[in-house]
């Protein structure tokens, strides 16, 4: 799957929150100090990310596109609602609780 | 900066309190002040990029004055300013009440509050479009045209799509909608509905839409067994609505269009989450949303099984 944003843009999101927003309200010294350290730890999270080799969303691309032609075979439903779960998993997988017994 | 608001809203409104700037929006602002004994808030435009489809301050300002006069549980618009210290603005009366969904669930509402809802959107759809000149007709055909300025491959959302055009039902004459009435854009007390609120999105639009927005699971906060925004079934909202409107609306009518919303707002995520991307508004609020879109999808396919869909 190739959500987005990509892991890595969502690393970078959250290193401008921390260093942007909230690193200028740390007046404990202690703190700014750990703040630093995540700050680093996090690019090193990135750094590590960025030697992944790029997702390929061709499938995703193709299927969505025979949907939009009006191809909608039997089955398709069920296929992209296992898609579906499969990114729920990383995103928010306590999400799929809310629907006891497939409901 | 808060000297400065202050300043340029004595020059319009005489003496008022300190504003104070309330937490929220990145493209408009809203300030709380009293002045000659009022509650007030003024709506600001921000530096943030303004949405497409939605109304600027003046129109909404406009649809205000009208909701108003006909009798809508708004907040009484007081004042339009064109330049509130270098930006447009206006200001209304500021309302008591609970908007945040996730505490309206939990609290103890009234029986009526649904019966409410319908209420005031039977008024809604009452106003009279000639008046509103400036606004505009919405189609399914404009979600397709967001999610390609996305670009992002979605396939649940292609088969929602899919759905809604091969089932779309005969249209109604279009009405003047709020655009996005739901649980947290409703102001609740122990009493009920105090106001409606949030009115940018006003556009003329299939009355069947506006009233089944509020059946959106992800306007559920968390209650998902109550279709009704959390609070309750929609069936009674749905009778009260028809009694009042004539428009007998089915309730396969509220299916299609729930899915429709799910649709829409499974698009609103992918475009939020854009604006973090492109950079117009960096957020992690704006950005995780691309990432919990996949929620909305879930919902969708849900809903396409309801509807016999394999």
């Amino acid at each position: 799957m190739t959500e987005r944003p990509t892991a890595d843009e969502l690393a970078e999101a959250i290193q401008e929150f921390l260093a942007g927003e909230v690193l200028p309200t740390l007046a404990d010294p202690r703190a700014r100090f750990r703040m630093l350290v995540a700050l680093n730890a996090l690019g090193i999270v990135r750094r590590e990310l960025a030697k992944l080799p790029a997702e390929d969303d061709a499938e995703q691309r193709q299927l969505a596109a025979r949907i939009r032609a009006g191809d909608v075979p039997t089955g398709t439903l069920a296929r992209v609602k296992a898609d579906v779960e499969e990114n729920l998993q990383v995103a928010s997988p306590r999400y799929l609780d809310r629907y006891p017994d497939g409901d | 900066m808060i000297a400065d608001m202050r300043e340029a809203l004595q020059a319009v409104l005489g003496p008022v309190s300190e504003p104070v700037l309330l937490p929220g929006g990145a493209s408009k602002e809203a300030w709380a002040l009293d002045a000659d004994g009022r509650r007030l808030l003024v709506r600001r435009a921000a530096g943030g990029v303004i949405h497409r489809h939605t109304l600027s301050l003046r129109h909404e300002f406009e649809v205000l004055q009208a909701a108003h006069a006909a009798g809508v549980k708004v907040p009484e618009p007081v004042l339009y300013i064109e330049d509130l210290d270098g930006r447009e603005a206006f200001v209304m009366e500021r309302i008591e009440g609970e908007t945040i969904g996730r505490r309206i669930v939990r609290m103890e509402v009234p029986e009526q509050l649904p019966l409410q809802m319908a209420e005031e959107l039977a008024k809604i759809h009452a106003l009279r479009p000639e008046q509103l000149p400036f606004l505009e007709e919405a189609s399914i055909d404009r979600l397709v045209d967001e999610l390609d300025e996305v670009g992002e491959p979605h396939p649940a959302i292609e088969l929602g799509l899919w759905w809604l055009r091969e089932n779309r039902p005969p249209p109604r004459e279009l009405v003047v909608v709020h655009g996005d009435f739901r649980i947290g854009n409703l102001a609740v007390d122990e009493n009920g509905l105090v106001a409606v609120l949030d009115w940018e999105f006003a556009h003329l639009d299939d009355p069947a839409r506006d009233l089944s927005f509020a059946l959106v699971r992800a306007w559920r906060f968390g209650v998902p067994h109550l279709r009704l925004g959390g609070i309750a079934d929609a069936e009674p909202y749905l009778e009260r609505y028809n009694e009042l409107t004539g428009f007998d609306m089915r309730p396969e009518e509220l299916d299609y269009w729930e899915l429709a919303g799910n649709v829409g707002w499974a698009i609103g995520c992918l475009t939020q989450a854009q604006r973090h991307l492109t950079g117009q508004d960096r957020s992690v609020e704006l950005a995780i949303l691309g990432r919990l879109g996949a929620e909305v999808e879930y919902e969708i396919c849900h809903l396409l099984e309801r509807e016999g869909v394999r």
